[in-house]
């Protein structure tokens, strides 16, 4: 400890939590074991300092203050002795960037202690000082919890894959990671309700022990069709058509991703993802990109969006990046492998891609018949002439039309989308449900129920809701020719 | 501490913050849509887009989120430096919301960096 510290006790914690930070920033799965066996420190220097802290006078604070002290002391100790019994980590070096977080929160704790004594908490800003100071601490805890809980997946995954055949006293590292990373998730999920303000839902604190894998995977994919729907029919504004038109071509990337992946491993055939899957696939992500660019154009920087549907999203970029990344970029076909049954993912994708579908109609009827789109007017005025000039070039010889007036562009109003420019919506949305169409048919041979049907008994994929689909899907017959940006 | 004692500053930050992850979000597809439709890239842009979803949600009706976008294109640079902006916001009741913002952005930081 530094005896020329002379910094206040707001500084020293803002060290902590800027040091949790960068240990979040640059944490690896090699850090596991070293960060284990150091966060029990944090944690106790934490429960330590946050004693120090004058007590509210006549009791204004909420009992569940302390209490959710307790109960992630209490966590940290029984992770504590798990790992003693464990025998992992066992014994070796300390994660210095810690050490210093929990050397960090215990000097507070002694400067507290030494010059606090005047410390009046019924005055209101001091009040305000002492909570904000239990919010940093709490913030701290959340952050750090977070980060060796990152570590410790890694470290599983990394284990799981070095010992993926052999014995399990080789691989029983990993039930061991898998036990902590629950108790870390149930820990960063109780300190994540007091600093959001979540009591209710968090309070029971038990381990965290959501699915992993390809379950995960398809609860992410079945969540988030769910949740698009919900959406877009309640608020189909264009924020939240960009997020549903981006989150679905992450979809169609992801599927290529895995896909591909499986067709390497023997999980997929081979022949059947490269002439008809890949194809298709990568020209539906394509058109989804394109129309998200046509929905971005809609928004402004102020433009809200629904956060269920925000929330969705991100639970299906996890569920795909458990399998499919390996730290900034995509994981090894053999490495996917590895980790999930290929073949039952591919089934999960085939699903989704044939609900894709689905919301690619939802998508085409909001740009042909909602009549309350709206737009900057600088971007809606540039995109109707450049509409119009590109139909042009093309032979179409159109009126000299001021689509937005002068004063709009001037001002950017917010204005009602111009003909020109919901034309293009449309196009741009009938070539989506086309090649989405079109990857869902190409998908059906990944259905392992049709895959082990007699020969001739091939059923049409499930025919999907929408605006122009009482015909037959447009796929189908033609795989060949529909594979265009 | 309730959203209106919260200084204003931490308000025009945050705004700041969204503004970053925004732009950091459209330069990542835009390197996305150059590399193709397999481009790792798109999915950290959808991780950007809605870290920046969230942020502008925690805002009051009437944050200034225009202005000019930066002029940097490194998206690795670009949520550092939102990152770092982040560090001026309370973490308070008022900004219920903040400490898993932070931790987004962190996460994303990490993927973004070789």
């Amino acid at each position: 400890m530094n005896r020329q510290d002379a910094r206040s006790v707001g500084e020293l914690l803002l060290d902590a939590d800027f040091s949790t930070r960068q240990v979040l920033m640059d944490v690896t799965g090699e850090d596991a074991p070293a960060m284990l066996r150091t966060w029990g420190e944090v944690v106790q220097s934490a429960v330590e300092l946050w004693a120090t802290l004058p007590p509210p006078v006549g009791g204004g604070a909420s009992p569940i203050d302390g209490a959710t002290m307790a109960r992630l002391e209490s966590m940290s100790r029984s992770m504590h002795r798990t790992q003693v019994r464990q025998g992992w980590p066992g014994d070796g070096p300390a994660d210095e960037r810690l050490l210093h977080v929990a050397e960090t929160l215990t000097r507070t704790a002694d400067l507290i202690g030494r010059r606090g004594g005047h410390i009046r908490p019924s005055d209101p800003e001091v009040r305000a000082d002492l909570d904000a100071a239990r919010m940093r601490i709490m913030h701290t805890l959340y952050v750090g919890a977070h980060s060796v809980g990152v570590a410790a997946r890694e470290h599983v995954r990394d284990v799981e894959l070095s010992t993926r055949g052999k014995s399990s006293r080789e691989s029983r590292g990993v039930p061991r990671g898998q036990d902590a990373i629950s108790r870390l998730a149930a820990f960063e999920q109780l300190a994540g309700a007091y600093v959001g303000n979540r009591f209710a839902r968090a309070a029971q604190g038990e381990h965290v022990r959501g699915p992993y894998g390809t379950e995960r995977l398809q609860q992410a994919l079945i969540g988030w069709d769910i949740q698009a729907h919900r959406t877009l029919a309640a608020t189909p504004t264009a924020a939240n058509l960009l997020l549903a038109s981006r989150t679905q071509a992450g979809i169609a990337t992801a599927a290529g991703v895995i896909l591909h992946a499986g067709a390497r491993t023997g999980h997929v055939d081979t022949h059947a993802y490269q002439h008809r899957l890949a194809p298709t696939l990568d020209a539906t992500q394509q058109a989804w990109t394109h129309v998200a660019g046509r929905w971005a154009e809609m928004t402004t920087p102020a433009s809200r969006t629904d956060l269920d549907i925000v929330q969705s999203a991100n639970e299906l970029r996890a569920a795909v990046r458990e399998i499919s990344h390996d730290k900034t970029t995509w994981a090894g076909p053999e490495v996917m492998a590895g980790r999930v049954d290929l073949g039952e993912a591919a089934q999960h994708l085939q699903q989704a891609l044939s609900s894709a579908v689905d919301v690619a109609c939802v998508i085409r009827d909001v740009a042909a018949e909602d009549k309350n789109l709206t737009g900057p007017a600088r971007a809606m005025s540039h995109r109707a002439n450049a509409d119009v000039d590109s139909a042009v070039d093309r032979g179409h010889r159109g009126e000299d039309v001021v689509w937005v007036t002068p004063g709009d562009v001037y001002a950017n109003r917010t204005v009602a989308i111009p003909e020109p420019v919901r034309a293009g919506l449309v196009d741009a949305t009938d070539t989506l449900v086309q090649t989405a169409s079109n990857a869902m048919s190409a998908a059906a041979c990944l259905d392992r129920v049709t895959q082990d049907r007699p020969p001739g008994s091939e059923q049409e994929p499930t025919a999907p809701r929408g605006r122009r689909h009482e015909g037959p899907t447009p796929m189908a017959q033609d795989v060949s020719r529909v594979a265009r940006p | 501490m309730s959203n209106q004692t919260i200084d204003r500053d931490a308000w025009v930050t945050l705004a700041a913050v969204a503004r970053l992850l925004r732009h950091a979000a459209v330069c990542a597809w835009a390197q996305a849509e150059a590399e193709g439709p397999r481009s790792h890239l798109h999915l950290l842009g959808l991780g950007i887009h809605t870290a920046s979803c969230k942020a502008v949600a925690m805002l009051p009706a009437d944050a200034d989120l225009e202005g000019q976008p930066p002029a940097q294109d490194d998206v690795a640079h670009l949520l550092r430096s939102a990152e770092e902006l982040t560090r001026g916001i309370p973490v308070v009741d008022g900004m219920a919301g903040i400490s898993p913002l932070v931790v987004a952005i962190c996460d994303l930081v990490r993927e973004s960096t070789p």
